[in-house]
């Protein structure tokens, strides 16, 4: 097999100390601004791209592939540990995965999240080495009518995450919606709900709300609650490592997260962040103990924290297949190839065979370097939750306001943080569920855009939207979603309702 | 890790401290502007130009949110520079933005980059003219997949169907928010055609997987089997150009050492070579010959966005 | 299952429905102002706005029930004095960051929410937090080449 012994000598390229040294470097640096709440990967790979120029194109190329997944890891650790997501992909990760870390267990729910990434990615590379002609080809086949049905899937599902109470869910979801219509309208250029601010006109940014509401509001809510200064959070109970149980239940959602994950990375308008919703409901759905949802369980980390890298791996797909930058990040990547003077297109697997092949080897071990960084930091990272709760949280909030002034340095975008801020503690305040909102800023424009594309193209003719067989496929899991929780209640509706008096103090 | 971490940061500390330039990429990471920014970022440093330079990026309404903070934070500073181009032009004229160009000062156009009109390579339609016939026939019928409405393609979009006596109201005009995703659109048949730079689509080109019906600049562009607009009988000439500005209020002599200095930028190798990477075309152009080009493209723009009906 | 008090409603409850329907009002009075082509959908830039209005003012008439019915979650009585030191602290960061410059318009940021959580003296967690915002400083913009805004105290160095 030619793709076996290309791929085995860009592995043998790649593993040369100098490079090894150089993914570290790479994966460290990644971490380190991923980290940031606010700046997503897109940014960290932009401000760290010249550090690559300056080495040789194969050391360059594998300090980038560490940088990239660097920022894409970067993410999911404040979201679990400080409930401060640093990015749109990493939203969901945070409602398990604090909980976890509040209960202790905040050594598993990283250790969950790191191999999982490294499981999801390793996968999603080996897919990416392997399949992605044929994946490109169905991505492409996908039209508005088909994203709008995804969309669909999305909205239903994700009511998974709406929280114990129908009203405050949907009040939560409406609220995004609601702040999803401001801004200039893609179709038509025309601005709605901005009052005659410029600095509507872009819309809201979804990290910004994203900052605000869990860490800024979060913070506002620790300071008020006089119930929450008695509560001790305690780093670690039990083991900093996961057990056997946690393996056993954390296997199969890493494996359905990369099922997820890869095939809507690859889709030109899918998006980590969608995946990881849909990874989500589909943990709940399937999870044995779905109470536990909300509370802190592992499923709920481990499915999308591998669903958001194994749809990091997917968007090369049409990248290296099409040249088709179909993400913020794609696109810097695009820049970066060619710098290294390669042009990504359909021609790129025939005309550069080495060096695509060197950067899936440099993925792979950058994969790997971070997996070897992240894994004996966790005993570490468990110890920011045992500094005093003052320094602490006036860490959060340095922290907070740094990344959303690094992204976007306006005074503007400072008032919407505290703005935000406040909605976020008066949500708490009043049991609303957080996530939704954001859900709702993420999917609204997206469904919206989506129908009207579809129905633009049929002049009108709202036929097409139920025309494509996957479409109809996606409807139909969306009647499924809906229906099977509804019928298990049903059934089981004796045993939850104790379960639920069980829990209530 | 502490000492890796120290190893990175003072590799990356390389770079010499005094910040020379901060350049305002008016885009998200990733988009042309924000490509133009960098690129200046990386020359002004490696032909030791400008001692340090940053990129800032202000995302948003085709720069007119960067443009707007850029007149306020720029007065009489001289190492403020922002990166707009025509797409600029349009959006000042669709937002009714309170701030436009005439409130900074133009240093100099950088790049200029043709907008090609591609159609997938199944597609029936084999030259302009067939695509304008079907206009003709339905305009409705012809969706076209191209960036954010009032924007470049979309612009040319128009001016097409008004050469072509067809009602440019009347468009079907589907924008994407990302070239991504409006390529793959095209690919996948969803619409009829596409518009884009031409740089975009130029690996599907050779690949055969698109076919390129015209360009929209004046002259043909070599080693592309296309004709202009014109050439292909409609009336049309529009560039998708990219320039530098500084801030309001600048003395001439301070003008004159910015210009001189993106002119030592411009006319370095690794500039031309960074431009060849990218498919650009060097438009480097300064003083009154600038400004008369950039009031010909205004009122050029304001006219057929209120055609388009996208500005009453 | 909560039980809650059927006599009296619960009035923050109310509050929050008037936002509701207040915020369906808005957007309706915004969309209603566009000037709107015909567009081939069908489906302009005015219907999604409106779904959105719509099911917010459904909410609402929900959640005026459950304010009735007293339905919502007990709350415990909060205190408001450490959260206005947080907001002060994120206001006073916002509007001096730009003379101030960043290390020390997040020095007081920090100094403020650590006094929130009622940690004190205030100068020497300012102290503290310039310090610390003045490293992280170092490492992004210096470092890293992240734009953040240089005052006096940044420019003293470099």
């Amino acid at each position: 097999m030619d793709t076996f012994v290309l791929l085995a000598q860009g592995l043998a390229g790649a593993m040369e100390p100098m490079n090894l040294l150089y993914a570290l470097i790479g994966v460290t640096i990644g971490t380190a601004v991923g980290v940031l709440p606010g700046i997503g990967p897109a940014l960290t790979v932009a401000l760290l791209l010249p550090v690559t120029y300056r080495l040789d194109p194969g050391g360059s190329l594998i300090m980038f592939a560490g940088i990239y997944y660097g920022g894409m890891y970067g993410g999911s650790t404040t979201s679990i540990l400080l409930n401060t997501p640093g990015e749109s992909a990493s939203i969901i990760t945070a409602l398990e995965g604090n909980k976890m870390a509040r209960a202790g267990r905040g050594g598993p729910a990283l250790a969950t999240a790191a191999i999982g990434s490294f499981v999801a990615g390793l996968l999603a590379t080996l897919a990416l080495a392997f399949v992605a002609p044929w994946v490109v080809r169905f991505a492409l086949s996908l039209g508005p009518a088909d994203y709008f049905a995804l969309m669909v899937l999305a909205f239903v599902t994700v009511s998974a995450a709406l929280g114990d109470s129908a009203l405050r869910g949907l009040t939560a979801l409406f609220i995004g919606l609601a702040l999803a219509t401001v801004g200039i309208d893609l179709q038509t250029g025309q601005a709605r709900m901005t009052f005659g601010i410029p600095d509507l006109l872009d819309g809201i940014e979804v990290t910004t709300l994203a900052v605000a509401l869990f860490a800024v509001g979060e913070t506002l809510k620790m300071a008020a609650s006089p119930s929450a200064g008695a509560e001790k959070i305690e780093a670690v109970k039990g083991s900093v490592w996961m057990s056997r149980e946690d393996w056993k239940r954390s296997w199969k959602p890493w494996l359905r997260g990369t099922l997820i994950g890869f095939p809507i990375g690859s889709m030109p308008a899918g998006g980590a962040d969608v995946a990881s919703f849909l990874s989500y409901s589909a943990e709940r759905s399937f999870a044995r103990h779905p109470e536990e949802f909300g509370n802190g369980a592992i499923e709920g980390v481990a499915g999308p924290e591998a669903a958001n890298n194994a749809s990091a791996a997917g968007t090369l797909v049409p990248l290296l297949t099409l040249g088709l930058p179909t993400t913020a990040t794609a696109a810097i990547i695009l820049a970066a190839f060619q710098q290294f003077g390669l042009q990504p297109g359909p021609l790129l697997f025939a005309n550069n065979a080495e060096l695509v092949w060197s950067l899936i080897a440099s993925l792979l071990v950058a994969n790997l370097m971070l997996i070897v960084l992240n894994l004996p930091m966790i005993g570490l990272w468990v110890r920011l939750l045992t500094i005093p709760r003052h320094w602490l949280y006036a860490g959060i909030l340095s922290f907070a306001t740094l990344g959303t002034i690094g992204a976007n340095p306006s005074v503007f975008e400072l008032g919407l943080l505290l703005a935000f801020g406040l909605l976020g503690y008066g949500l708490r305040r009043f049991d609303y569920p957080i996530a939704p909102v954001v859900v709702g800023l993420i999917l609204g424009p997206l469904a919206e855009q989506q129908l009207r594309r579809a129905l633009a193209i049929a002049q009108g003719d709202p036929v097409i939207l139920v025309s494509s067989p996957v479409a109809l496929v996606l409807y139909g899991i969306a009647i499924v979603a809906v229906l099977v929780p509804l019928i298990l209640r049903l059934r089981g509706r004796g045993k939850v309702l104790a379960q639920l008096a069980s829990d209530e103090d | 890790m502490r000492i890796l971490l120290t190893a990175a940061f003072i590799g990356a500390m390389a770079v010499p401290a005094a910040a020379d330039y901060t350049i305002m990429a008016p885009a998200a990471p990733g988009g042309g502007w924000d490509q133009t920014a960098r690129t200046m970022q990386a020359v002004l440093r490696d032909e030791g130009i400008a001692e340090s330079v940053q990129v800032v990026n202000v995302p948003g309404a085709g720069g007119t949110i960067g443009l707007a903070q850029f007149v306020n934070q720029a007065r009489s500073n001289p190492e403020q520079l922002i990166v707009g181009g025509y797409v600029m032009v349009g959006a000042i004229e669709t937002n009714n933005s309170p701030v436009n160009l005439e409130m900074v000062t133009p240093i100099a156009r950088l790049t200029g980059e043709q907008l090609a009109v591609v159609v997938p390579a199944a597609s029936e339609i084999e030259t302009m003219d067939n695509l304008v016939a079907r206009l003709r026939e339905n305009p409705g019928a012809v969706a076209w997949a191209g960036g954010s409405a009032g924007g470049a393609d979309h612009i040319l979009a128009g001016l097409i169907a008004q050469a072509a006596d067809v009602d440019p109201t009347l468009i079907n005009y589907i924008a994407f928010s990302g070239g991504g995703e409006a390529l793959a659109a095209i690919l996948g048949g969803q619409v009829t055609a596409g518009i884009s730079g031409y740089s975009e689509f130029a690996s599907q080109v050779e690949a055969g997987e698109l076919r390129v019906l015209a360009l929209s600049g004046e002259e043909p562009v070599e080693g592309v089997d296309a004709p202009t607009l014109r050439d292909a009988g409609l009336d049309v000439a529009l560039e998708n150009w990219r320039m530098v500005l500084a801030g309001p209020d600048l003395t001439e002599e301070q003008v004159a050492a910015i210009t001189a200095d993106m002119e030592a930028m411009a006319t370095s190798d690794s500039w031309q070579e960074a431009l060849a990477a990218r498919g650009w075309v060097d438009r480097f152009l300064t003083g009154e010959e600038l400004e008369q080009q950039l009031a010909e493209d205004i009122a050029a723009t304001q006219a057929i966005l209120r055609d388009i009906g996208l500005v009453q | 299952m909560s039980t809650g008090n059927p006599r009296r409603p619960d009035r923050p409850v109310l509050v929050i429905a008037a936002a509701l329907f207040a915020l369906a009002a808005l957007i309706v009075w915004q969309t209603r102002e566009m000037q709107v082509a015909a567009t081939y959908a069908r489906v302009g830039p005015r219907q999604f706005p409106y779904v959105v209005a719509a099911g917010l003012a459904a909410l609402g008439v929900g959640t005026v029930i459950a304010a009735l019915r007293g339905s919502f979650p007990e709350r415990e009585k909060e205190e408001f004095g450490p959260m206005a030191w947080i907001v002060a602290g994120l206001v006073i960061q916002m509007l001096i960051l730009r003379t101030a410059g960043f290390s020390v318009a997040t020095g007081i940021l920090f100094a403020l929410s650590a006094r929130g959580f009622g940690r004190r003296p205030v100068w020497l967690s300012f102290l503290i937090g310039t310090v610390f915002s003045f490293l992280i400083w170092i490492l992004f913009a210096r470092g890293l080449q992240l734009s953040l805004p240089a005052g006096p105290l940044e420019r003293l160095f470099f």
